[in-house]
C-alpha cells in the first residue's frame, strides 16, 4: 500500500466508522425488524413477510403511503415551477454583483426555525387566521353573487387541515432547495450559447426552450429529487396543517414507534417508504436522461 | 412581467416571517386579524419562563457540540476525498453523505431502535448529538470540500520545501487558508443542529431541546404569542448570523484572490 | 572532473501501472543552470520533484552533495523550489512570504532575519514591497516574491517548476534574462524544467531532452540544437526539414539535394522510419538572380512566402522531391521579397546536413 493511500485511509477512517456505526448500523437494524414481528411486550425474532404483507395491502397503511407519494409529488412539482422564473431572473436578469444579495434574500426566511414557519401556516390557513379574516368581509358578497347565478356558495375559506394546506406549506418550506440548484446550473450557461442561436435564427422564446432549458435540465432535475426525497418522509408539516385527511407515512411511522408501540411495523413501513422513494428518484433521472438525448 | 412575479413570490417567501414580529408584540392570545394593541408582555414572558431557558441551553449545548464534531470528522473526509486516491472512496463517502438525501424520520427512528432495543441506552441529549453529528456532517464536507479545493496543493508542498513538517505546514498554512471554510461549516452546522426537531423528538430523554419544546408550547393556545415573541428573536439571531457567514465568505475570497461569483452556500 | 552535486542513478517512478520514469541516470554539476526540456508528460516535472522529494521512487537512488537522500523527505533536503503557481500564501505579507522558511532558523535573531529578507527582496528587485498583502500581487512580482522565498534559505539547488509559463511573452523575455543574471550572482544551481525549447536554449548550461519517461539527449544548447541525436529531438528542438534519402555505403543520396559523403556531414542520428537527411531553415539560402555561390546548388520553386517582417520564410518544393522545404531568409536591405511560383536555386552544404537512419 503506497504512501497516497494510507493517508487518505487514515483520514476517511474516522467519519467512516462514525457513519458506520451511527447509520449503516441502525439502518440495517432497522431492515432486520422489519422481518420480526410486535408480539404484546415482546418481540418475536423469527423473521417473517407478515409486516410487508400487511403494509401492502391494509386500506390504512396503503392510502396514507400513497397520499404521502401524491402529496409529494404534487409539492415536488409545485415548487420547482414556481421556482423556475425566480431563479431564471437572478441568474438572467440581476447584475452580477448584486447577485449574492439576491440569493441571501431568498435564503433568509428559511434560517428560521422550521417548526415556527409552519406553525406560521397554521395560522395563516386557520379557521380565525390572516386569510380566513381578510376573506370575511368579502365572502357575503360572494354568497349574494353565487345567489343571484342561481348557484350555493359557502363562500372562501383557507385550506387548513387538508391535503392542501400541506402542499401549499411544503411548497413554501422547500422552495429554495428548488431555486438554488437551478440558479445553479442556470449560471453555468454560456452566455454565448444563447447569442449564438439567437445569431442562428432563434427567437427569445424559441432560443429558451432549444437552447436554455436542456441546458437547465441537470439543475432541475436536482431540484426536483432535492424537494422530493425529503417531503415524503416530512413530519411536522402534516402533523400540525395536515388534519386526519393530510397525514402522511413519517406521521404512521411515528405513531407506530412511540404510540402503539408496534416498532417492526415502523420498520416495515420506513423501508417501504425507503424503496419507493429510491425507485421514483432513479426513475425520475433515468426519464431526465431520456428527454434530454442519452447522455 | 417576470419581475413582478418574483416580488410576488418573494411576498409569499416572507409571508409567515412578517407574522412573527406582528403578532409577538399584538396584545391578544388569539392569533388573528384585527390586531389588537401593543404590548411587551409576551417578551417579559420569555425572560421569566424557565423551561424556556432550560431548553435554549439544552439546545446550545447539542449544537455546539454537534457543530464542532461534524467539522472535525466533515474536515478529514473532505481532505481525504479533495487530496488522496484510495480504494472504496466512492462508497465510503456516498455512506457519510447519505443523510443529505435520507428523510430525517428514518434516521431518527433507525437510530432510536439500535440505542434502545439493541444498546438499551438510556436516551439523552447525547444520543441527539450523535444524530446530529451524522446529519450536520455531509454538509461541513459540502463546504470544506469547496475550501480545499480552492486551496492550491502547491501551498502545502511549498511549506513543507521551506522546512516545515506536515504538521506545521498544516497550522500554519492549511488552517488560516481553509478558516473560513471552517467557520462557514460551523455556522451551518450549529443552524441545523439548532432547528432540528423530529430527530431529537425521536432521542432526547427528558431533556427537551428548543424546537421539542417550542413543539410542545403549540398545544396551548395562550403561549403562542410566547412562542411568537421568541420566534422573533431567533429570526433577528439567524440574519445576524447570516450576515456574518456572509462577511465570512467574503473575506475568504477576497483572501484566496477570487473573484465573486455571487453564490451562497 | 570534479564530484557532482547531484546525481540520480536508475531513477524508476512507477504510479500503479504507468512506468513514468524509465531508469533516469543524471549528473547535474555545481554551479550550473541545467534544463529538463520535454513536451507534458514526459516526465520531466516527476524528475524535478523525486529531486526535491515530493515524489518518493520505485527504484534507484538521489544523491545530493555526496549523501544518498532518496527517503530523505523535503523539508530536509538543501533543495528549495519555485512552483509553476508560484505558491504564494495569500493570507501573509511578502515579507512574511519570503522569511517563512527563516521561522526554524534559531541561530538567527529576528533583526537578521529581517535583515535577510530585506535582501533577498533587494535581489529580486522587489525592495519596499514587504509590507504589501500577498495576494494584491501581480504575476511577474510573485514570481518575484517566490524566487526570494526560495533563495534567502540558501539551497545547494534551486528548482523551477515552468516558472516563466503563466507570464506574457515581453514578461516572460524580460525574466529569462534576470533569471540568468541571478542565477550568475548567487551561483546557486538552477534547474529549470520547461516544455519551451527556445526558453531552455536562451537559458541553460545544458539541457536534458526527455521523452517517455527518458532521458533521449543531454547536451550542451547549441550541440543539442546542431547535432540532435535522434529525429525526434531535432523535431522537438526548433525546425527542421526532412529529405528522404538512400544510403549505399558511404554515399547518401537525398530526394532534391543530390549525392554527398556521409563524412562531409555535420552529423549522424537515429530515426525510426526510413533514413532521411536533415538540416534547418537558416542553413541553406535562396539565391537571386545573378547572384553566385562556392556551395552546392539545388533547383526548386516557391511554393509558399511568409512574410514575418524582419525575416521572410520561403516554402520551396526542390525537384525531385515531394514535400516543400523551409528556408528563412533575413531581410537585409536590398533584398527582394520573392514571389509565389518564383523558380530559385538554393544554395546548401553538406557540413550543415544531419544524416538520420
Amino acid at each position: 500500500m503506497d504512501q497516497e493511500t494510507k493517508r487518505g485511509l487514515t483520514l476517511i477512517a474516522p467519519p467512516l466508522l462514525y457513519a458506520l456505526a451511527l447509520l449503516a448500523g441502525p439502518l440495517l437494524a432497522i431492515f432486520l425488524f422489519s422481518f420480526w414481528t410486535q408480539d404484546y411486550l415482546t418481540i418475536d425474532r423469527t423473521p417473517t413477510l407478515a409486516n410487508y404483507a400487511e403494509a401492502l395491502t391494509d386500506p390504512i397503511y396503503r392510502t396514507i403511503m400513497l397520499r404521502s407519494l401524491w402529496i409529494s409529488g404534487a409539492v415536488t412539482i409545485a415548487t420547482v415551477v414556481l421556482a423556475f422564473p425566480v431563479a431564471y431572473y437572478v441568474s438572467f436578469r440581476v447584475a452580477p454583483s448584486r447577485k449574492s444579495l439576491w440569493l441571501f434574500l431568498i435564503t433568509i426566511p428559511f434560517w428560521t426555525s422550521y417548526l415556527l414557519r409552519i406553525f406560521l401556516w397554521k395560522v395563516i390557513l386557520g379557521y380565525n387566521g390572516v386569510i380566513n379574516s381578510l376573506l370575511e368581509p368579502i365572502n357575503p358578497w360572494i354568497v349574494a353573487l353565487g345567489q343571484r347565478l342561481g348557484l350555493e356558495w359557502d363562500g372562501l375559506a383557507a385550506p387548513l387541515y387538508s391535503p392542501e394546506a400541506v402542499i401549499i406549506t411544503l411548497s413554501h418550506a422547500f422552495a429554495p432547495f428548488a431555486i438554488l440548484p437551478i440558479f445553479v446550473a442556470l449560471e453555468k450557461i454560456d452566455r454565448n450559447l444563447l447569442e449564438a442561436a439567437r445569431d442562428l435564427g432563434e427567437n427569445a422564446v424559441t432560443t429558451f426552450f432549444r437552447v436554455t432549458l436542456p441546458l437547465a435540465m441537470p439543475g432541475v432535475v436536482a431540484a426536483l429529487l432535492i424537494v422530493f426525497i425529503p417531503t415524503v418522509g416530512d413530519y411536522v408539516t402534516p402533523a400540525l396543517v395536515g388534519g386526519p385527511n393530510g397525514l402522511m407515512i413519517a406521521n404512521m411511522i411515528q405513531t407506530q414507534f412511540l404510540g402503539l408501540n408496534n416498532a417492526p411495523m415502523g420498520a416495515t413501513l420506513a423501508v417501504v417508504a425507503m424503496v419507493l422513494v429510491t425507485i421514483i428518484a432513479l426513475a425520475t433521472v433515468a426519464l431526465a436522461r431520456r428527454l434530454s438525448g442519452g447522455r | 412581467m417576470l419581475r413582478v412575479y418574483v416580488i410576488a413570490f418573494l411576498a409569499f417567501l416572507y409571508a409567515p416571517i412578517v407574522l412573527l414580529p406582528l403578532f409577538a408584540f399584538n396584545d391578544s392570545t388569539v392569533i388573528a386579524f384585527p390586531l389588537s394593541g401593543v404590548t411587551t408582555k409576551w417578551f417579559a414572558e420569555l425572560w421569566t419562563n424557565k423551561e424556556l431557558h432550560k431548553a435554549l441551553g439544552n439546545s446550545l449545548f447539542v449544537a455546539g457540540i454537534s457543530s464542532v464534531l461534524a467539522v472535525v470528522l466533515g474536515l478529514a473526509a473532505a481532505r481525504a476525498n479533495v487530496r488522496y486516491r484510495f480504494p472504496g472512496k466512492a462508497a465510503a463517502l456516498g455512506l457519510i453523505m447519505l443523510p443529505l438525501v435520507l428523510p430525517e424520520i428514518i434516521v431518527a427512528t433507525s437510530l432510536l431502535v439500535v440505542a434502545v432495543r439493541f444498546f438499551g441506552w438510556n436516551l439523552s441529549l447525547w444520543t441527539v448529538i450523535a444524530a446530529h453529528v451524522l446529519i450536520c456532517t455531509p454538509f461541513a464536507i459540502a463546504i470544506l470540500n469547496a475550501s480545499f479545493q480552492s486551496l492550491d496543493p502547491s501551498m502545502e508542498e511549498a511549506s513543507i520545501d521551506l522546512g516545515e513538517t506536515r504538521l506545521s505546514t498544516f497550522r500554519l498554512v492549511t488552517l488560516p487558508l481553509v478558516m473560513p471554510g471552517i467557520v462557514a461549516a460551523l455556522l451551518i452546522s450549529f443552524t441545523i443542529s439548532l432547528d432540528e426537531f423530529i430527530i431529537a423528538f425521536f432521542l432526547t430523554g427528558s431533556d427537551p431541546t428548543l424546537p421539542v419544546y417550542i413543539w410542545s408550547l403549540l398545544r396551548f393556545p395562550r403561549l403562542i404569542p410566547v412562542v411568537m415573541a421568541l420566534g422573533t428573536i431567533l429570526v433577528i439571531i439567524s440574519i445576524l448570523m447570516l450576515t456574518f457567514a456572509e462577511w465570512n465568505r467574503r473575506r475568504g475570497l477576497a483572501r484566496a484572490g477570487v473573484k465573486d461569483t455571487g453564490g451562497f452556500l | 572532473m570534479t564530484e557532482p552535486l547531484i546525481r540520480l542513478q536508475g531513477i524508476q517512478k512507477y504510479y500503479g501501472d504507468y512506468h513514468a520514469l524509465r531508469g533516469v541516470d543524471l549528473d547535474i554539476r555545481a554551479g550550473e543552470f541545467f534544463s529538463l526540456l520535454g513536451p507534458s508528460g514526459c516526465g520531466k516535472t516527476t524528475l524535478l520533484r523525486v529531486i526535491a522529494g515530493f515524489e518518493g521512487v520505485t527504484e534507484g537512488t538521489v544523491m545530493i552533495g555526496g549523501t544518498d537522500m532518496t527517503r530523505l523527505s523535503p523539508n530536509r533536503r538543501p533543495t528549495n523550489m519555485v512552483f509553476q503557481s508560484y505558491a504564494i500564501f495569500p493570507h501573509l505579507t511578502v515579507a512574511q512570504n519570503v522569511g517563512f522558511g527563516l521561522r526554524k532558523r534559531s541561530d538567527l535573531n529576528r533583526q537578521a532575519k529581517d535583515t535577510l529578507v530585506d535582501d533577498a527582496l533587494d535581489m529580486v528587485g522587489l525592495d519596499g514591497y514587504g509590507k504589501r498583502a500577498a495576494h494584491a500581487l501581480s504575476g511577474g512580482q510573485r514570481q518575484r516574491v517566490a524566487l526570494a522565498r526560495a533563495l534567502v534559505l540558501r539551497p545547494k539547488v534551486l528548482l523551477l517548476d515552468e516558472p516563466l509559463s503563466a507570464l506574457d511573452r515581453k514578461m516572460r523575455e524580460q525574466m529569462q534574462v534576470e533569471l540568468i543574471r541571478l542565477q550568475r550572482q548567487v551561483g546557486i544551481t538552477f534547474i529549470l524544467v520547461t516544455h519551451d525549447q527556445e526558453e531552455a536554449l536562451v537559458m541553460s548550461d545544458r539541457i536534458a531532452v526527455m521523452f517517455e519517461g527518458e532521458i533521449a539527449q543531454l547536451a550542451e544548447a547549441e550541440a543539442l540544437y546542431r547535432r540532435p541525436v535522434s529525429r525526434r529531438v531535432a523535431e522537438f528542438i526548433g525546425v527542421m526539414n526532412f529529405l528522404p534519402a538512400t544510403v549505399d555505403g558511404d554515399v547518401v543520396d537525398a530526394a532534391g539535394l543530390g549525392k554527398m559523403v556521409v563524412q562531409d556531414l555535420q552529423s549522424t542520428a537515429t530515426t525510426a522510419g526510413d533514413p532521411m537527411v536533415g538540416f534547418r531553415p537558416e542553413t541553406a539560402t535562396l539565391l537571386f538572380p545573378g547572384q553566385q555561390t562556392e556551395g552546392r546548388v539545388a533547383e526548386g520553386r516557391v511554393v509558399e512566402v511568409v512574410y514575418y517582417g524582419d525575416m521572410t520564410y520561403y516554402d520551396v518544393t526542390l525537384d525531385g522531391a515531394e514535400k516543400p522545404v523551409r528556408i528563412s531568409m533575413r531581410n537585409v536591405f536590398g533584398r527582394p521579397v520573392l514571389d509565389i511560383g518564383t523558380q530559385a536555386r538554393l544554395a546548401w552544404s553538406p557540413g550543415a546536413i544531419t544524416l538520420f537512419r
